[in-house]
């Protein structure tokens, strides 16, 4: 980031600051604008005396303040955070303490958390979880809404997943986005010209392409087992894509039994042998990462992660425990193609709840307060990557962003992008319907046995079960 | 198990309490005495579990969510919806499968290793720490060890095989249903033998050698003398042993959550791995009543196989 | 075994089920040790013989140990594992004794109700345990997995006992109760002594099914440097959806091979002291 060119943009967004009284949003936003790091912007801020006063918050006694997190997908973020943690933990007089677990544990934690009134004092959650727990979680209306607009105000998809019909129990923090992860060299094998700009743009094209692909030896690779992270993603925005859907807007009627998805899911049943792995019925949401860096699959869905790990191994500091055999520079990414009803794709954001049984409840808010800080929750995204995608268009722009165009595809998700549950909210009976994997199991059956209609008229019988 | 129908060949002797002598302190006697054994172990239970176990029962009776306070009494509908739930009769079918394919290997695998390791020979120390191993090693890591051999991809077993010429595709282990089924009984059945084989082989420390050797002179085969002394002393540890083998298999979780999370479709899945999750979207009630009604099952085993343990007094 | 030792009658039932054995049960350890000694470059290299190892490498082992808060872990996990079987096992030995040796009114129901309660599954269960474990302000300390440990093993421990316990012949102790021992004694010399295996093999239970659990653990005591060996590694060697193979397997074998020694010493004890006390009927 310490480039000549931004230490100029720096010294240009100083002399704005100055020449033009600037205030604190000011130099922000104009500093965003500029493509100037948020480091950088902080230092501006001190030179200019806008600062944030960082309000004293004053603690007589020692407290205590356990935060639980699911571990990093970009692991220096997770170093990144437990150190502003303990900072802030320093200064303010206050024991903190972080933990980080894989995320499907997150729940149990939360579980006996909840049910028990003890654990963590401030917890990640993701999707749907703030229906399932908000009544063990402190209201923070204001501080997200202030949040919210000081980026420009929540995109819709963060709205719906991470508030409760607009109460907020939470604050979002964004949510990791998916896009196709290809080969340049092999789509380029495979007769397509170009293929950073010609990705396949709609899922048919994109059948054909598989199938040269998997002519080749290295067929497109889609996890289709019960995980929670690739599977859904993918059978979701597919069913989207040929106008497939859970429910309509009332709530309850069921709208996934239409010709056109039913259509479409053949479409894929047909491709599935031709184009793709077929293994990818036992997949998990890291086997598709393994098989993509070990030279086995030329495409796949997923997050910037198999992407970051190649860039690593080439430069020599893999976190992988196993050789990267592919390039970084032979990776690409592209956003999901679409069908006949539209571009599709699933996003839900995750948010930070302090906990309402916590003794410590007011040490926990003061925490997101400081840690939803603009020169604390920059950089903070900054550690990461950009892995997780803005949830507001306010800091859409940051280099992170769109310093590199092979991630391009990422942050543009939110675009497109809809909710478990759609079309209505992502609440209790989306999140029961996702943890039957009753989308996901309609492909992963289908591609079984062939019966297309059986496995949508099961899925249409389930999903009335719970939205019933 | 009809073996051990076998007439006991050890007579205990008869000998009455009564014929004591002396007057026994009244804490010595069998009815105070006992109840005073029973006292620390129950102490723990009752403070631990009893109160779960009551509202676990309870629990199940209600549309209880988790994190929320307020719930109904709602009887005995969450039983009654596992009735029409296909996945509900699918996990029954599989919990069976895995159950009635696994214990008897490990019973009887588990009885040959613990006769193997009985005989005493060179190095035997650091066979039985070796063949030990798959139950020591934390099942949450020896499962991830068998998510890489079962790898659809990557899995060595495929690639050795592939190199020999056996098979051109690699297999696709937990792919679908029958595969991924047979996959979990193999790695079930690996990490639960050297349990039964440890248990067995304690007990066959009691076979009275002296039995053993007469009837050897008295010409009986291996297999008669195994049948007529090992087999009848071991019995009470064999049907304890294979008792609660059943349970934990019945209640597994661990492997099959790590390896296919009851996938695919659905196929996999056991009591366990289906009630944790409907505990995904809070329905405690609902998961109360998938996790409680493997006890009718459970409950019949353990009455008939109780009745041999308890019944040779 | 007395029975005639020749050569092939040893191969026969001693050799060849020896190997066969080994070979089922080593081969994924085998795996897993391949795993812990591979270089990061060979892991998953489709281009070679998976379970070639040309050139090993300690790394995933120094790493586990500078890296990670391995060595904490072990010592968490020992000191549950050993609070819990210490106490799994005081309780069960009695409770064993007096469900197998004792005839008392109410003895076969106190035998079936501490049965049942073992038909609860731990998936369920941690939900209202979560309750108790906070009344009692547990959570997140090794009181809180030491108590709650024996809830699992006590049931099991004492069923085992109680079948150990009955394959002893009751003439030994009828013979030192009518020589005027108190039935406390003839418990403490005889029968405890003799069950030595029983008790024994009781143990290694009750340390390798706490050693081993996974859910209690990760929501009683999952926070900061309180983790057991099973949930460290899991939170700390799996990255969201990358997974440090090697160092993973490496915490397997750091975390059994000592186990499974101590154990093997424990069972060869009782297994050559067989003709000791066969003696003595």
């Amino acid at each position: 980031m310490n480039t000549p060119e931004s230490a100029r943009t720096s010294e240009q967004l100083l002399h704005e600051a100055t020449t033009l009284r600037l205030s604190r949003r000011g130099i922000i936003k104009r500093g965003a604008v500029l493509g100037v790091s948020s480091a950088a912007i902080a230092g501006v801020l001190g030179a200019t005396g806008r600062a944030a006063k960082a309000a004293p918050f004053t603690v007589l006694q020692q407290k205590k303040l356990n935060i639980l997190q699911a571990t990093y997908f970009v692991a220096p973020g997770q170093a990144f955070f437990t150190k502003l943690a303990e900072d802030w933990g320093g200064q303010n007089n206050v024991a903190v303490t972080t933990d980080f677990v894989a995320w499907p544990d997150l729940q149990p934690r939360i579980a006996s958390a909840v049910e028990g009134g003890s654990g963590p004092d401030v917890i990640e959650m993701w999707d749907t979880w703030p229906f399932l727990y908000n009544e063990n979680m402190v209201p923070v209306q204001e501080l997200s809404e202030e949040v919210g607009q000081r980026y420009g105000g929540y995109y819709e998809w963060v709205t719906k997943t991470a508030s409760v019909d607009g109460k907020w129990f939470s604050i979002p923090h964004g949510a990791s986005s998916a896009a196709y992860c290809f080969r340049i060299s092999e789509l380029e094998k495979a007769g397509v010209a170009d293929p950073k700009t010609n990705f396949p743009k709609t899922f048919a094209e994109l059948f054909e392409v598989g199938k040269k692909l998997k002519a080749n030896g290295k067929p497109i690779g889609q996890a289709l087992g019960q995980s929670l992270g690739d599977p859904p993603n993918f059978c979701y925005s597919y069913m989207w894509a040929y106008g497939g859907m859970e429910r309509k807007e009332d709530g309850t009627t069921i709208a996934i039994n239409t010709p056109q998805f039913t259509e479409g899911l053949q479409a894929f049943v047909e491709a599935w042998p031709a184009a793709f792995d077929e293994t990818g019925l036992s997949w998990d949401d890291g086997a598709n990462n393994r098989a993509f860096l070990s030279d086995q699959i030329s495409a796949t869905i997923n997050g910037s992660s198999i992407y970051l790990a190649a860039v690593d191994a080439a430069a020599g500091a893999s976190k992988l425990d196993y050789e990267v055999l592919v390039d970084p520079s032979d990776i690409w990414h592209a956003p999901y193609p679409s069908g006949p009803a539209g571009q599709f794709n699933l996003l839900g954001s995750r948010s930070h709840a302090a906990m309402s049984y916590s003794e410590n409840k007011d040490v926990a808010v003061e925490f997101l307060k400081h840690f939803y800080q603009e020169d604390v929750f920059i950089p903070w995204l900054e550690s990461q990557k950009g892995y997780l995608i803005p949830m507001a268009p306010g800091y859409a722009e940051n280099e992170m962003y769109t310093g590199n165009p092979a991630l391009a595809p990422f942050p543009g998700v939110s675009a497109y992008s809809r909710n478990k549950g759609f079309a209505g909210p992502a609440d209790q009976k989306a999140s029961e319907a996702a943890a039957r994997y009753i989308i996901v199991n309609a492909f992963a059956q289908a591609v079984q046995n062939g019966d297309v209609a059986g496995a949508i008229g099961q899925a249409e019988q389930q999903l009335k079960r719970v939205y019933g | 198990m009809s073996a051990s129908r076998a007439e006991p060949t050890v007579t205990p002797a008869v000998a009455a309490p009564e014929a004591r002598q002396g007057r026994p302190a009244p804490w010595d006697r069998e009815e105070v005495l006992a109840w005073l054994f029973m006292v620390p172990g129950l102490l723990v239970l009752l403070l631990f579990m009893a109160y779960p176990f009551v509202l676990g029962i309870t629990i199940s009776l209600t549309d209880k969510m988790i994190g929320f306070k307020d719930y109904a009494w709602v009887g005995l509908d969450n039983y009654r919806m596992l009735l029409s739930d296909p996945t509900f009769r699918m996990t029954v079918a599989n919990t069976f499968i895995y159950s009635f394919v696994t214990v008897p290997f490990k019973l009887l695998l588990g009885l040959g290793l613990a006769l193997v390791l009985n005989q005493t020979f060179i190095g035997s120390r650091f066979v039985r720490a070796g063949l030990l191993l798959p139950w020591i090693v934390p099942t949450a890591i020896s499962s991830l060890a068998w998510l890489m051999l079962f790898d659809s991809v990557l899995s060595p077993i495929s690639w050795v095989l592939k190199d020999w010429g056996l098979i051109s595709q690699n297999i696709n282990f937990l792919g679908d249903r029958v595969n991924a089924l047979a996959s979990l009984c193999v790695a079930n059945i690996w990490r639960g033998i050297p349990f039964f084989a440890v248990s067995i082989l304690a007990g066959l420390q009691a076979v009275p050698q002296e039995l053993h050797e007469a009837s050897a002179l008295d010409g009986a085969s291996s297999l008669g003398r195994f049948r007529a002394v090992t087999l009848p002393t071991i019995r009470p540890i064999v049907v304890i042993t294979t008792l609660f083998s059943i349970i934990w298999t019945f209640s597994d979780f661990q492997l099959i959550y790590v390896l296919t999370k009851g996938g695919p479709a659905g196929g996999t899945h056991v009591f366990g791995t289906y009630a944790y999750q409907t505990m995904g979207y809070s329905a405690l009630g609902q998961a109360a009543a998938i996790a409680l009604s493997m006890f009718p099952f459970l409950a019949v085993f353990a009455a008939v196989l109780l009745r041999y343990v308890r019944a040779d007094d | 075994m007395v029975g005639s030792n020749t050569v092939s009658n040893r191969l026969l039932k001693l050799w060849l089920p020896l190997a066969g054995y080994s070979v089922f049960l080593l081969f994924p350890f085998a795996w897993m040790l391949i795993v812990s000694l591979k270089p990061d470059a060979a892991l998953l290299d489709t281009r070679v013989n998976p379970f070639a190892l040309p050139h090993p490498t300690l790394k995933n082992y120094a790493y586990l140990l500078s890296q990670t808060d391995f060595p904490r872990w072990v010592l968490n996990t020992m000191i549950v594992t050993v609070g819990a079987t210490v106490l799994s096992l005081f309780c069960s030995i009695l409770i064993g004794y007096a469900l197998g040796r004792f005839r008392f009114r109410g003895g076969d129901t106190m035998g079936i109700v501490i049965f049942l309660l073992y038909l609860v599954p731990p998936t369920l269960l941690f939900i209202p345990l979560s309750q108790v474990v906070s009344r009692f302000g547990l959570y997140n300390s090794y009181w809180s997995l030491i108590l709650i440990y024996p809830t699992f093993l006590i049931p099991f421990a004492s069923w085992l006992l109680m079948g150990y316990f009955r394959t002893i012949s009751k003439e030994l102790e009828d013979a030192a109760l009518v020589d005027g021992a108190t039935r406390l004694q003839a418990m403490l010399k005889i029968v405890i002594p003799l069950a030595g295996p029983g008790v024994l093999s009781a143990a290694i239970f009750c340390f390798t099914l706490a050693w081993n659990e996974f859910l209690y653990a990760l929501v009683f005591m999952g926070s900061g440097k309180m983790k057991t060996v099973p949930v460290g590694v899991v939170s700390d060697l799996i990255k969201a959806d990358v997974y440090f193979w090697g160092s993973l397997m490496a915490a397997g074998i750091l975390g059994s091979v000592p186990v499974a020694i101590a154990y093997a010493f424990l069972v060869d004890n009782y297994v050559s002291g067989l003709t000791a006390g066969a003696t003595k009927g």
